[in-house]
């Protein structure tokens, strides 16, 4: 059933969903979602130059140094979006996800403590799925559909490079986990313009 | 159910509405952030946002930051409601209607 004004034309209504559209577009840019696109952005570049680096550089202490750098810059890059989304919105489920990904984190440490993953690869599998689990479980938590199948299209991604590509994993993943990243951020934010 | 809002159809209130339901369900926007982002003066936001407040369509929340005040809104269940239904009016609006000399719908 529709009730309408019997004094609204059809160029009122065309206006009315055309500022409805602009407003909705522009605050979607401000907010992004909490930061989703952004985030996903700065971890597709993290797990791009850091796998690739595993590639070519293979390995040594020189592999760790460049994880640990590109690491750090990716924590300090989601500290400032986040820092700035929150001087003007309140998100209080973005707490819970940051709770939920810290105490991921130390159990991923215990993990693979006691996991012990005896290659360079298995190693790099065991902490891209639990990062994946982490996309899953925060894409639930925000209802998001996008980033759920996110997650899981990633997951399916890597253990398809880990079981037909082992020596190339590492390349499979800068350009498959790192560009899936990538790519859904820019297309969210694509999407939102 | 697409149904037409009065309250919801002015044009600040409609824009206060759309920015505000295009964020997630638990967000709430600052409220300088938003006049920033409408453009509009700080009166005349507060007194689109004590319309919808008193209708239920928003809530309103003080606070205080570091010591200085802070208002933060938000859409309620209610209000996301009431817009979506208000979007789908205008939708079907333009589907059904009829094509009479003056262009309104009957």
């Amino acid at each position: 059933m529709t009730e309408r004004p019997p004094s609204l034309t059809p160029e009122e209504a065309r206006e009315a969903l055309a500022l409805i559209e602009e407003t909705t577009r522009k605050m979607r840019r401000i907010a992004a979602y909490g930061g989703m696109p952004y985030f996903l952005i700065i971890w597709g570049v993290v797990w791009f130059i850091g796998f690739a680096a595993s590639h070519w550089v293979q390995s040594g202490p020189m592999v760790g140094w460049i994880w640990f750098v590109v690491d750090s810059l990716g924590f300090a890059a989601t500290f400032y979006v986040a820092a700035r989304l929150r001087r003007i919105m309140k998100f209080p489920l973005a707490a819970t996800v940051g709770w939920f990904w810290l105490i991921l984190v130390g159990y991923g440490v215990l993990f693979i403590f006691f996991a012990q993953p005896r290659t360079d690869t298995q190693f790099s599998l065991l902490i891209s799925l639990l990062v994946m689990f982490g996309y899953v479980v925060t894409g639930l938590l925000y209802h998001s559909r996008f980033l759920v199948g996110l997650g899981v299209l990633v997951t399916v991604l890597m253990i398809l490079g880990y079981m037909a590509f082992p020596t190339l994993f590492n390349l499979w993943m800068a350009v498959m986990g790192g560009g899936s990243l990538m790519a859904a951020g820019v297309y969210i934010l694509r999407t939102w313009r | 159910m697409a149904r037409f809002d009065d309250l919801i159809h002015q044009p600040v209130r409609l824009r206060i509405m759309a920015a505000l339901a295009a964020l997630a369900p638990d967000a709430s926007l600052e409220f300088t952030a938003l006049r920033d982002m409408l453009q509009v003066t700080d009166g005349n936001l507060s007194t689109h946002l004590t319309k919808l407040e008193k209708a239920g369509y928003v809530a309103v929340e003080k606070t205080f930051v570091r010591r200085r005040p802070k208002t933060y809104i938000r859409a309620t269940e209610a209000g996301r409601r009431s817009f979506a239904d208000h979007v789908a009016a205008l939708r079907s609006l333009l589907d059904l209607a009829p094509t009479s000399p003056e262009g309104r719908a009957e």
